[in-house]
């Protein structure tokens, strides 16, 4: 059997002394922590007594000194002896207390229990010393930054030449022509009318266009055609949704936590809104992003209602992930809710994956466990969270105007006299009773004078009515500054083994004047989006424009959007990248000036048959997945925009913008641990308003790749599984919209079968059948109904169910999913 | 948070088709059902097991109620706990409560296991009972998913996925990973999903713990309008107007997805339609008893996946109220939940046997964690993560042995520790995968099930 105490209780045991000797939060009794004078009257003797024989005056084995102030602060020849409030970094704690084989100090018998005791309650307290900090000086980071600087992606953007090679053609093409040429390839020619006319329009909206949009495009022989269709399209309101929505897989949205308790964000669709409307106004992208960060600390004293509440809002972006909000251990909590905060900022904004510095400097890229803890202590000293106790609450700010501010707390006050007077009758009335004798507190209100409690009855009554009347302030989730302070590393990355202090900051390598100062008394937020939207900063232009083009072609110049690190990808035109980043911030951060400089391209336009090209055969091998952008890439939809597009051409699709339609409370269960299912998804809204529920998105969307927000993602698959095609077959929407789009073009050629493929084909793919797809379908009507009379369908009905199939297939058809 | 797919080689299709004797199989073969890495890889390790069925108990069953009796803990019952509590609780407990539940040794083994199993007490040679393990959280969510995923912090694919990343699919018509009436709380879709793993490796889930069993179908499986021969007519349509474009192998990978789903439509029901087994294996699995009726048809239904070349077959019991979560009412919920599982668990392991399939299926029970020997109320029993039982049958797991221990009360795991990653690791070990070569590059880093952790624990092999 084994041991009746087990040895990990015993560590246990030890660690729960020590915990409650360091005056830790959660022990009864909290001791003052140990001082400087402490130190000269406890902790020094036992270090000359214990220690100073072997590192005092006369001798110092291993270089290293505990009888000084110096001795102490320098540390020996394994390093720093003493790392103020970290027992885990400290040697001098390791090594008595003999957890580790190669340090075993004293020699021979280890100090008594008290004596450790002493020395690590010491160190936890920060090893206050009469002489001031013993805090090491700070590591050198373990790679060379001015070496690291020469990684491709944080050298600092240089605006290139555009090549001349006499064709005036823009610039965009001038970059992608010469690598083309050097491949040796000739590219496609533009696309036809038709085709672009569907390509832009899903590309800026994610709708396909009308008929009308597409005759009235093809007939329009004017010069400048396209690029007027081009403007339309980024005046539409639609534009902002369907960009909104790319946006919002980057910074990992989603309408519940997700995780561990599935409990809706209800305020999360305030945010989105944001980010729509922001980009539907072209808001210049480093102010965009400037909010999102640190958006409560640009609300200008006297800023009118709507910009604070922009302001408040865009910080939502910070609390927007998914949280382990029944952890019981509140330390690990709060720790993995900076790290998915910082790992998310990494991601979303430079292309670099700092979470991985979190346990130990980063494996490939120039980022070290220091610099990880610069940007730790910048959001553990932002207040994310109201409440981190089970279940944690998230922060949310009030973003009501004053007068509904006013309106709220008028409503209250009515509220509280309501019950003041009802309080006072009861009390009078009790009292009255008590002058007959009975005792007051036991007196039931059925023996009060009926009078009385008539009268109670209607002020209890009119209080209920006074409570309903009290509309909640609307609230955003958002984040205000917490209680500055510098964080520790995390001692492989374990949230109990604290380690040194670092300086609030950026990564090492990123800094462009040198390490950003940021007041004691604010978080670095401002700092941090200042540093970060700094026009000389090597990422921020580079990895959006970089998404940007991956959104509009369907793989990035650096295919991993979301990895400008080591093991990212090279870019495949660099001088392209780099000049449409120097292009961006030159326009002022206009992405809508970027959208129309890359559609007008002719790289963007070309066809995406590779037998129009003259190479078309030869690229095949040179390059198959068009990289260098020879040819127009085929792309299937995305799933939101499979979803709207059923809805649209069925005729049904609700155009309204904004707003919520979760229809459970805020912070409320969406599956509690019954597995009921609470989400409903019945709205025929755009899907970018339908709630993102983590674990749980509407089907049709997580058939066809959308993120459920858990992580950021600019970059998502295409994925073909059958199971796509179930839900096309036989799911109901996709049966509801061909019922529904067969039943008009039924009722609109009544008795003629022959004008009914033009009818369908223009209705679902904005275009006149060929002969050849006319015969098809006539076809297939003719056998299915055979078919469906056969099986015993009513004769009346057998024509409709059959034109019913028949359009079902032209939804499922690849011409109404995939862009070409 | 999805991969892309592997972009696959794009030749032209006409020369595809030319230059292969399978024709379009080949494409389907490669997009759709590719084998995973591991298939047809030899990491060195004897594959024991080809497919696992994992029968999940949502709430956390007591292991000292059940398979890992303490003496000690019966005759201290009422005193304190003479150590340390672990420094995270999920809640407030007091002194040692003895188990209500007499135990009794069994088999040739002599396994001792709890008057609440005395079903599955009859398979205890077959049975490796894995007493040391540990996991890393106290609360429901992320145990659930770091028993399922490895990971408590960050979303990362199933197990059932990295099974089917890394072994592929037994069956042409059918997905490799199906996880039966799943609970949608405490991590959700997160416990099947694929996570960063390419799409097609996530579990296909037939129902909801909150559903009775008998609705557990696959989604859109079937049309309410359409009758089989309709859709021929449709999907030929389909591919008759795509015919006139250029040939993409990515438009001629979504028609091909059209013809495997039309045959999973006449595979999927015939595989979940029971009304074929006899009315003694219905009755084996207690399909005859309204108690065990509901998981009984999950066990059978399991079985049927596995003999129809499903790798990954997960089943949960759970229900709408508490599960195995007895915070108060210890005696009442055990002996219901226990009641429930126990023939079924049972009667899956003689069918599994007399069939032939329990060489080569690793069965695995498990809850996200067990129980503490000291009380919660007068009746009830917290969360503990310290030290708690899962157990192995068949597909190589040494049968007839323990594995492990916890202390004399059942508090700590203290011998033969294994940590969730640890049991991870000999999963994948039973199914001759490395855990350590089981690798998916993602975001810049390679990830594993076992993330940078996990020992085989070659002892519990046969």
């Amino acid at each position: 059997m084994p041991p009746l105490i087990p040895s990990r209780a015993i560590t246990t045991a030890l660690s729960a002394l020590l915990l409650l000797a360091a005056g830790r939060p959660g022990s009864a009794a909290e001791p003052a922590p140990l001082s400087a004078a402490d130190f000269a009257s406890r902790v020094g003797p036992v270090l000359e007594r214990r220690c100073g024989h072997c590192h005092g005056a006369e001798r110092q084995e291993g270089g290293l000194r505990l009888d000084t102030f110096a001795g102490l602060r320098a540390g020996g020849d394994s390093g720093p002896v003493i790392v103020p409030g970290s027992r885990a970094e400290s040697l001098l704690v390791r090594a008595v207390g003999r957890g580790d084989e190669a340090l075993l100090m004293p020699p021979g018998e280890a100090l008594p229990a008290d004596e450790q005791g002493l020395l690590v309650e010491w160190v936890e307290a920060g090893a206050p010393h009469p002489e001031g900090s013993l805090e090491p000086p700070l590591p050198a980071p373990p790679f060379d930054p001015v070496e690291a600087r020469g990684f491709w992606s944080f050298r600092p953007v240089v605006r290139p030449p555009v090549p001349a090679d006499g064709d005036p053609a823009d610039p965009i093409d001038a970059f992608v022509r010469v690598r083309l040429a050097a491949a040796g390839l000739v590219p496609t020619p533009p696309a036809d009318r038709a085709t672009l006319l569907r390509r832009v329009t899903f590309d800026l909206t994610g709708l396909p266009p009308t008929p009308d949009e597409m005759e009235a495009f093809l007939a329009d022989g004017a010069p400048g055609a396209f690029a007027r269709v081009v403007d339309r399209l980024l005046a539409s309101p639609h534009h902002g949704e369907h960009w909104g929505r790319h946006w919002l897989d980057v910074v990992r949205y989603a309408d519940s936590n997700g995780l561990d308790e599935n409990v809706a964000h209800g305020n999360a669709w305030r945010y989105r809104d944001w980010v729509i409307k922001s980009l539907n106004d072209d808001l210049p992208y480093d102010e965009f992003l400037r909010r999102q960060i640190a958006g409560d600390l640009l609300v200008e004293p006297g800023a009118d209602p709507e910009r604070r509440r922009d302001l408040l809002t865009a910080t939502g972006f910070l609390v927007l992930g998914p949280k382990v909000l029944a952890e019981g251990d509140q330390a690990k909590l709060a720790a993995d809710i900076v790290d998915e905060q910082i790992d998310t900022f990494g991601r979303a904004f430079l292309g670099l994956s700092l979470g991985c510095a979190r346990c130990h400097h980063h494996k490939f890229d120039p980022v070290s466990q220091d610099d990880y803890a610069a940007l730790a202590g910048v959001f553990t000293s932002t207040r994310s969270m109201e409440s981190l106790a089970r279940i944690a609450r998230w922060q949310e700010n009030i973003v009501a105007p004053p007068d509904a501010q006013e309106a709220h707390a008028a409503a209250n006050a009515r509220v509280e006299a309501a019950k003041g007077e009802i309080a006072a009758m009861v009390t009078a009335a009790r009292a009255a009773l008590a002058a007959a004798g009975t005792d007051p507190a036991t007196v039931a209100e059925d023996r009060f004078p009926e009078e009385t409690t008539g009268r109670l009855a209607g002020l209890r009554a009119r209080l209920g009515e006074l409570e309903r009347a009290v509309v909640p302030l609307d609230t955003a989730m958002g984040v205000i500054e917490g209680s500055p302070a510098d964080a520790r590393i995390a001692v492989r990355g374990d949230h109990l083994a604290p380690g040194r202090r670092v300086p609030r900051g950026v990564p090492v390598v990123l800094e462009i004047d040198g390490p950003v100062a940021i007041p004691a008394a604010s978080s670095g937020r401002r700092e941090l989006a200042a540093w970060l939207t700094d026009p000389r900063h090597p990422l921020t232009a580079r990895v959006i424009v970089n998404r940007v083009w991956r959104w509009h072609f369907g793989r990035g110049l650096v295919a991993s959007s979301d990895n400008f690190g080591r093991l990212g990808e090279a870019p495949v035109n660099q001088p392209l990248l780099d000049w449409l980043a120097a292009e961006l911030i030159d326009s002022g951060w206009s992405l809508k000036a970027l959208h129309r400089r890359i559609i007008l391209s002719a790289a963007w336009q070309r066809s995406s048959d590779p037998a129009t090209s003259p190479t078309g055969a030869a690229a095949a091998d040179i390059d198959p997945d068009n990289h260098l952008r020879w040819r127009g890439s085929i792309r299937r939809l995305e799933a939101e925009s499979i979803r709207d597009s059923l809805l649209a051409v069925g005729g049904r699709l609700d155009r309204t913008m904004g707003g919520s339609l979760l229809h459970v409370a805020n912070r409320a269960f969406l599956f509690d641990h019954t597995s009921k299912d609470e989400t409903r998804y019945d709205a025929p809204r755009r899907s970018v308003y339908m709630p993102v529920i983590r674990n749980h998105i509407q089907d049709c969307l997580w058939l066809f790749d959308a993120t459920d927000g858990a992580v950021p993602c600019g970059d998502r698959g295409t994925s073909t599984v059958p199971s796509q095609s179930l839900w096309m077959m036989n799911g109901d929407l996709v049966l509801e919209v061909a019922d529904g789009l067969t039943r008009s073009i039924l009722a609109a050629t009544p008795g003629d079968a022959r004008a009914r493929p033009l009818l369908l084909f223009r209705r679902v793919l904005a275009r006149p059948p060929t002969a050849a797809e006319e015969a098809l379908v006539q076809g297939s009507v003719a056998r299915i109904t055979a078919r469906l009379a056969a099986a015993g369908t009513p004769p009346g009905e057998c024509e409709r169910e059959a034109w019913t199939a028949v359009t079902q297939s032209l939804l499922a058809a690849n011409e109404f999913l995939f862009i070409r | 948070m999805r991969h892309p797919t592997p972009r696959l080689p794009l030749p032209d299709r006409r020369r595809l088709l030319a230059g292969s004797a399978v024709g379009f199989g080949w494409l389907a073969a490669r997009n759709l059902l590719a084998e995973g890495p591991t298939a047809g890889i030899d990491h060195g390790i004897r594959p024991r097991a080809r497919r696992v069925i994992f029968m999940f108990m949502k709430g956390g069953p007591s292991h000292i109620d059940t398979f890992d009796p303490k003496p000690k803990l019966t005759a201290d019952d009422g005193k304190p706990f003479p150590a340390a509590k672990p420094r995270v609780q999920f809640a407030a407990t007091g002194n040692l409560l003895k188990s209500p539940w007499r135990f009794r040794q069994h088999g040739a083994c002599g396994s001792p296991v709890s008057e609440l199993f005395p079903h599955v007490a009859r398979h205890v040679d077959r049975i490796c009972f894995l007493h040391g393990v540990h996991g890393t959280n106290a609360a429901h969510g992320g145990a659930v998913l770091k028993l399922h995923t490895g990971s408590d912090t960050f979303v990362r694919p199933g197990m059932g996925a990295w099974v089917s990343y890394g072994m592929g699919t037994l069956s042409a018509d059918l997905p490799a990973f199906i996880t039966i009436c799943p609970t949608l709380a405490h991590g959700g879709a997160n416990n099947w999903g694929s996570a960063f793993l390419p799409a097609r490796h996530q579990g296909v889930p037939l129902g909801v713990a909150s559903r009775p069993a008998t609705e557990a179908r696959m989604k859109f499986i079937a049309n309410p309008r359409w009758s089989a021969d309709v859709q021929r007519e449709q999907l030929d349509l389909v591919r008759g107007l795509d015919g006139a474009a250029p040939a993409e192998p990515l438009l001629e990978a979504r028609l091909e997805s059209f013809e495997l789903a039309f045959r999973m439509q006449r595979t999927m029901p015939a595989v979940e339609d029971l009304s074929g087994e006899t009315p003694d294996t219905l009755a084996l699995y207690g399909l005859d008893d309204p108690v065990t009726a509901n998981f009984g048809r999950q066990c059978l239904m399991a079985r049927r996946f596995a003999e129809a070349g499903v790798r990954f077959i997960q089943v949960t019991h759970s229900d709408g109220k508490v599960q195995w979560d007895q915070h108060a009412d210890l005696v009442a919920g055990h002996t219901e939940k226990a009641a429930e599982v126990d023939k079924p668990i049972a009667g899956l392991l003689t069918d599994l046997a007399r069939r032939g399939l329990l060489d080569d299926t690793l069965v695995v029970w498990a809850g996200e964690f067990g129980r503490t020997p000291v009380a919660q109320g007068t009746n009830g029993r917290d969360h503990n993560p310290e030290g708690f039982t899962i157990w192995l049958a068949g597909g190589g797991a040494r049968g007839g042995t323990r594995y492990g221990a916890t202390d004399d009360y059942g508090y700590y795991a203290v011998d033969g520790r294994m940590s969730i990653h640890d049991v991870h690791a000999t999963i994948l070990h039973l199914l001759g995968i490395d855990h350590l070569r089981l690798t998916f590059r993602h975001g810049g880093r390679d990830f594993r099930l076992t993330d940078v952790a996990g020992q085989v624990h070659t002892a519990v092999v046969a």
